[in-house]
């Protein structure tokens, strides 16, 4: 009685904190995407997400899966943990299957956040136009150097056309990524020197950083 | 020496207004696909129309294989110099292999040898199949590579493309670049602009143009073949 009252609360703990782990995101999408075993998920974690995401040992899976089928998001399947080599299969439950849609909406102000991060940091630099010139610079050197990298036509050496498709749609959103980054440089770059310009023409206030 | 060496090159608008490009120095060599990409009115298509002897700078020196290109106008397309122009113009009358023909026609090309010069180059370019059609049947990939087409019949060593991916539909858009690329590995020279950052796609070398100044990033190591091939040239 005790035992169950204190699963429940430790349930109840884990379902109000928000999961940040972007490797428990990655294998619920794997259990959704089709119920699966650890062994098979790792497998499968591997060839999906290669060098991008990565699973520091197959007991990362174990954690994971406790972590989400206490969360409700995942739910052993009924009778596959019978025989004399027993392999628990998971399934999404509708509440997980729900939940990854709404995190994968989310990457969206993820991706957004990372780059206001960047701006943000930046302005520790405004103050010396120069150096937040150079470092602009560098910026789009390694933009433009991401540009180059991208492939003209990802050769079909996937192993499936799910694969595949997901190269070319990786490949797209680099390139896309890159020219909207070097127009924001550009832009970042005349804002940067208009402002320096009107900071010109107007006295140095108390405290303010000389130019 | 580079195959291209433009130090120092100053243009202003034609109007006498902003300075289009200040200073800029680039050096491309045989094999090197090279891109430039930059936003609208930063001066990439001027830059190129410089680079290929099409107008002058105003200041500022270009060089291809060592000779200046100053004052030679138009006379150095054709004889090692390719250029495409974003826009492909043809006769309403005239087909795509008639159009290639054009370049030997105009060096004194017997029309037999012409007409086989510009039909390799077609092939060359993937395409063949366009050889009977009219401008207006081409589709946007097909346009720039009959284009290419025309250029190459006059087997230059370098070719200058302005935007080959304008208006170009996304399906045919890797085969464009593809294309580009391919000419590059075979060791002719590429010089091409690009307002759209997917034009930047495997260049052996990219630089953004903006407020008058010429950025580039690392260069990507050559390919071992163009290498070896200018070992065997005997080239530096």
């Amino acid at each position: 009685m005790r035992d169950a009252r204190i699963a429940a609360e430790g349930t109840a703990r884990a379902q109000a904190t928000p999961m940040r782990s972007p490797v428990n995101w990655a294998l619920l999408g794997l259990i959704v995407e089709r119920p699966s075993y650890a062994y098979d998920l790792a497998q499968r974690f591997e060839r999906r997400f290669g060098d991008v995401l990565a699973l520091s040992n197959i007991g990362h899976v174990y954690t994971a899966l406790g972590a989400l089928a206490e969360r409700d998001l995942i739910e052993e399947i009924p009778g596959t943990r019978a025989g004399r080599q027993p392999r628990p299969r998971y399934r999404a439950t509708p509440a997980g299957a729900e939940q990854y849609r709404a995190w994968l909406v989310g990457r969206a102000e993820e991706g957004r956040r990372q780059h206001q991060l960047f701006v943000l940091a930046l302005g520790a630099l405004a103050a010396d136009r120069e150096q937040a010139l150079e470092v602009l610079a560098r910026y789009e050197q390694a933009w433009l150097a991401e540009g180059m990298r991208t492939p003209i036509a990802r050769e079909s050496d996937a192993v499936d056309r799910l694969s595949a498709l997901l190269g070319r749609l990786i490949d797209e959103d680099d390139r896309l990524s890159v020219g909207a980054r070097l127009e924001w440089v550009e832009y970042a770059r005349g804002q940067l020197r208009a402002s320096a310009q009107s900071a010109g023409a107007r006295p140095a206030e108390p405290g303010e950083p000389g130019r | 020496m580079s195959l291209l060496e433009l130090e120092g090159v100053r243009k202003r608008r034609e109007d006498g207004g902003a300075l289009l490009l200040r200073e800029v120095s680039l050096r491309i060599e045989a094999g090197e696909l090279a891109v430039v990409w930059g936003m609208r009115g930063s001066g990439r298509s001027t830059l190129l129309r410089i680079a290929a002897g099409i107008e002058p700078p105003d200041a500022g020196a270009v060089r291809f294989e060592g000779r200046d290109l100053s004052g030679r106008g138009r006379r150095l397309l054709g004889e090692g110099i390719g250029y495409c122009h974003r826009t492909l113009r043809f006769g309403e009358s005239q087909s795509a292999l008639e159009h290639a023909m054009v370049g030997p026609l105009s060096r004194w090309v017997a029309p037999a040898a012409a007409r086989r010069r510009a039909l390799a180059a077609l092939e060359r370019v993937g395409a063949a199949h366009c050889a009977g059609l009219r401008q207006h049947k081409l589709t946007g990939g097909e346009a720039v590579r009959v284009a290419l087409a025309r250029t190459l019949a006059l087997a230059p060593r370098m070719v200058v493309v302005d935007e080959p991916v304008a208006g170009v539909d996304l399906a045919e858009r890797d085969g464009v670049l593809g294309l580009l690329r391919s000419l590059a590995d075979e060791g002719v020279a590429v010089l091409a602009s690009t307002g759209e950052s997917t034009g930047l796609s495997q260049a052996d070398r990219a630089f953004a143009l903006g407020e008058g100044t010429l950025r580039s990033a690392p260069q990507r190591p050559l390919a071992a073949v163009v290498q070896l091939r200018r070992a065997a040239s005997g080239g530096s």
